[in-house]
């Protein structure tokens, strides 16, 4: 999720463009994945100079139906018409040639390359001389109003400077039609205004493009109009002016969704200094990342961390861990229940009661190859208490369903593959893999990235039960209403170190953006 | 390589029915079909002492295939596989012959194989180089200190030791004992990977290392662990190797024997990217390799055209794979 709902106030609707001919259309588009249709009968147009919002939960058929635009992939069934005529590409090349591009959530730049070369990438001459592939990317560039020096390896540019290469590389190919998936899940809120400034911009030069996001708040901001598919359907199609989160979330759910705080429940008399103080961490210091960062936490409470990308939020929670080292001098201390550790693997963590839930699930989060219970039942014998030489699928089965049944982990069979569940559902799965190794000090690292709507609130009620039954837990997020709903306090991480400390209470999104920013 | 059955996505998949089959599955039906074609048109094949043959002639390949298996789930590799076996049975031998017993004998090779097993896994669990590299350089150097340490190419080994050479030449209720000891190693690596908490770890390191540490496995304990039943097993593969050729020569590790154990493993579905395959796959590697192989020599194929169609059995073993098990984003990012 994004940070972008404090940014409400840029919002603005343009009414949509006069009933021309759509650039594009679909009517009727199914495709079928071995018997099961991710989309069905999904009809879909777009117009020039507009911003088409697609939004819905996760496996709703989002990427599904772009990949068919940007011919990744053909329809079943149904038709597909650029500009009124019939079309049916066989590659994303073939699309290219029809002004069709897509922008891909992990960029498909190659790192080692220039950005000047990354532009040209694709349609390069027999032979190219850097200055000339230099001057042209250079002026492609300025037209755009990007500052990037063309001559820099991608690998050395920011995930904001990236996007930007690759939008001038779709220009550079004379994209009538643009699709951004996720464009704005590694950019910082200012990048994210920066970069809806350039939305707008392409949107006046004419360009149709096709926005899909996780961050409603976004969709809500940018687009025109917004489609919302539900289960591979098309639920409603409509003018953005006539919607409102609410809304939105209801058409993607199905049903009504509220938003629980539970921090602000608790009582005045029920403050953290009547609990045990867990862990303490005095002046951590770890290279630029991390600088004199202080906090406590006590049994019993939830306490969010907000900050932005680089604020060194993650980075001290993977430090308490044991998965990154602070400084050996210098680097400050941490105690967990009054006794100073300092740990060299994860390991001696997990032993000691303290577990991260990271926010990469993909990267270091679970064991594609393994079943659901074999997942769970790794980290369990990963543990001094759980280990045991040999294997039992008793014990594998018995914490299999009690974690499925506790987490209502929706996996059909215990033994799925759990590269083949929802992003919602795998994050249970990661999830249930810590606290199967019964920890004391529970963190969490973006809970709810990648997740759909339906299931925060349930991983949310999650956390808050961990809270109850005792254990201390840290919520990091870069999503606001997140940390406003389950923390009890709320530090707010900036440049290495914690800026300011809010009780649940009195916290609002613009204080807390406030002390990330300022 | 798991089929996946997907529910949504997935790409259209060719023969749905055979894409079911995992990569070891479809080369065991592979094995079964050639064995039956061979039996049917080569003379002499389906009798009962060529088949043991067969068997017997792929069991040091075998046992060899069983460590470096265990090692690439585990997303390493061990190139010094066949130096282990070579060296540490030379200088073994070389002390038998200056009146070391044959027990010590054993004991000594098992030490020495142990040994570079533990500085392999030093170099590669604490000084984090990658093991293709730490193990390539440990075969150069075990091959020039066991020269230089035995300066023959060939040791003989001692004619009369008997109980020195039972695993390799012995036989028992008229079945030859290497087809045991393959079988034995086998079936303990099996029950190790499939049935231990640590044969978990081995595959949850070669799915994902990171999530391996962040679940709070040790990966340094295990790097160190399996370098050493690599060297464990490349030893035992060294037993039966004196006991079938009488000798043990330093020159092998110059040949081309670790491409093969490489090949019986990548043959049979242990994927080079980790956590995938098994004991099995190992097995019906070496079947196929074997049956080839036997076919070949009753058919007097020249061992030029022998090399070529291991080259192509490995090549299309993969592309089947590729063809059948397509992992493209559409499956990578499943779930998304």
């Amino acid at each position: 999720m994004t940070k972008t709902s404090v940014l409400d106030h840029a919002s603005e609707h343009r009414e949509p463009a006069s009933p021309r001919e759509p650039v594009l259309s679909i009517q009727k588009g199914s495709k079928i994945y071995g018997g099961v249709h991710a989309i069905e009968g999904v009809d879909f147009d777009l117009y020039t100079g507009e911003v088409h919002a697609l939004v819905g939960e996760n496996g709703a058929g989002k990427s599904t139906l772009c990949k068919a635009i940007a011919g990744a992939i053909r329809l079943t069934s149904g038709s597909y018409c650029v500009d009124g005529g019939p079309v049916d590409f066989q590659s994303p090349r073939d699309a290219l040639t029809s002004g069709i591009c897509m922008v891909y959530q992990e960029t498909s730049l190659v790192p080692t390359m220039t950005a000047a070369q990354n532009i040209e990438l694709g349609n390069e001459k027999l032979i190219t001389r850097f200055r000339t592939l230099n001057i042209a990317a250079q002026q492609l560039l300025q037209s755009l109003n990007f500052h990037v020096d063309p001559a820099t390896p991608v690998a050395l540019l920011g995930s904001a400077k990236r996007q930007m290469v690759e939008i001038a590389r779709a220009i550079y190919n004379r994209a009538r039609i643009i699709i951004f998936d996720e464009p704005t899940a590694s950019l910082t809120p200012e990048e994210i205004l920066h970069f809806f400034n350039l939305v707008r911009d392409l949107r006046a030069r004419g360009v149709a493009i096709i926005y899909i996001s996780h961050a409603l708040e976004e969709s809500l901001q940018i687009s025109d109009r917004i489609t919302v598919l539900r289960d591979g359907k098309l639920v409603v199609t409509a003018r953005t002016a006539d919607m409102t989160r609410e809304k939105l979330v209801r058409y993607m759910v199905g049903r009504d969704i509220t938003q629980t705080y539970y921090g602000r429940h608790r009582g005045p008399d029920d403050t953290h200094h009547a609990r045990e103080k867990v862990l303490t961490v005095e002046n951590v210091t770890m290279g630029a990342m991390v600088k004199n960062m202080s906090f406590s936490v006590y049994a019993g409470e939830v306490v969010g961390i907000a900050g932005l990308i680089g604020s060194g939020r993650s980075e001290i929670a993977k430090i308490i861990f044991g998965a990154l080292k602070r400084n050996l001098i210098n680097g400050g201390m941490i105690y967990l229940r009054g006794r100073p550790i300092r740990y060299r693997v994860p390991k001696q963590a997990i032993n000691d009661g303290i577990c991260y839930i990271t926010e990469d699930r993909k990267q270091n989060g679970f064991f594609e190859t393994m079943r659901i219970d074999d997942n769970i039942y790794v980290s369990r014998l990963a543990t001094r208490r759980g280990f045991r030489l040999l294997l039992s699928r008793a014990t594998r089965s018995r914490l299999a369903n009690y974690w499925v049944e506790r987490l209502n982990i929706a996996a059909l069979q215990r033994k799925a593959r759990i590269v083949e569940l929802s992003g919602g559902n795998q994050q249970k799965v990661v999830i249930a893999k810590s606290l199967v190794q019964e920890p004391s000090i529970i963190i969490f690292d973006e809970p709810t990235r990648g997740v759909d709507v339906g299931t925060i609130p349930q991983i949310h009620a999650q956390i808050r039960k961990l809270a109850d039954e005792g254990k201390a837990v840290l919520v990091i997020s870069s999503y606001l209403p997140e940390i406003l709903a389950v923390s009890d306090r709320i530090l707010v991480a900036r440049l290495g170190r914690i800026v300011a400390e809010f009780d649940a209470a009195t916290a609002t999104e613009h204080k807390i953006m406030y002390a990330a920013i300022h | 390589m798991t089929t996946v059955t997907t529910s949504k996505g997935g790409a259209p998949v060719p023969f749905r029915g055979l894409s079911r089959l995992s990569q070891e599955q479809m080369v065991g039906i592979m094995v079964l079909v050639l064995l039956i074609v061979f039996s049917l048109a080569l003379p002499g094949f389906a009798t009962l002492s060529n088949l043991l043959g067969l068997v017997r002639s792929i069991s040091i390949l075998g046992i060899l295939g069983l460590g470096m298996g265990l090692i690439v789930i585990s997303r390493g590799i061990d190139l010094s596989e066949v130096a282990i076996m070579a060296g540490s049975w030379c200088v073994a031998l070389i002390a038998n012959r200056h009146g070391v017993p044959a027990l010590w004998t054993a004991v000594l090779a098992l030490a020495i194989a142990l040994v570079i097993g533990a500085i392999n896994g030093l170099a590669v669990a604490f000084m984090e180089v990658p093991a293709l590299f730490v193990t390539l350089a440990t075969t150069f150097v075990v091959y020039g200190v066991a020269y230089w340490i035995a300066p023959v190419y060939v040791v003989y080994a001692p004619q009369g030791e008997a109980a020195l050479l039972f695993a390799g030449r012995g036989a028992l209720f008229g079945i030859p004992m290497p087809i045991f000891v393959f079988a034995a190693a086998a079936l303990l690596v099996y029950a190790f990977l499939s049935r231990t908490s640590i044969g978990r770890f081995i595959y949850a390191q070669g799915d994902n290392p990171e999530a391996a540490r962040f679940s709070g496995i040790a990966l340094r304990p295990m790097i160190m662990l399996e370098h050493s039943l690599v060297a464990a097993l490349a030893w035992l593969a060294g037993l039966v190797w004196i006991g079938q050729t009488g000798s043990m020569q330093m020159t092998i590790v110059q040949g081309t024997q670790i491409f093969d154990v490489i090949l019986v493993v990548v043959l049979g579905g242990i994927s080079l990217v980790g956590g995938r395959g098994g004991v099995f796959s190992v097995v019906v590697g070496c079947a196929l390799i074997g049956t080839l192989l036997n076919a070949f020599t009753i058919m007097d194929v020249n061992s030029e055209v022998q090399n070529i169609i291991r080259g192509l059995v490995l090549l299309g073993a993969i592309i089947l794979d590729n063809w059948l098990h397509p992992r493209d984003d559409e499956t990578a990012r499943q779930g998304d």
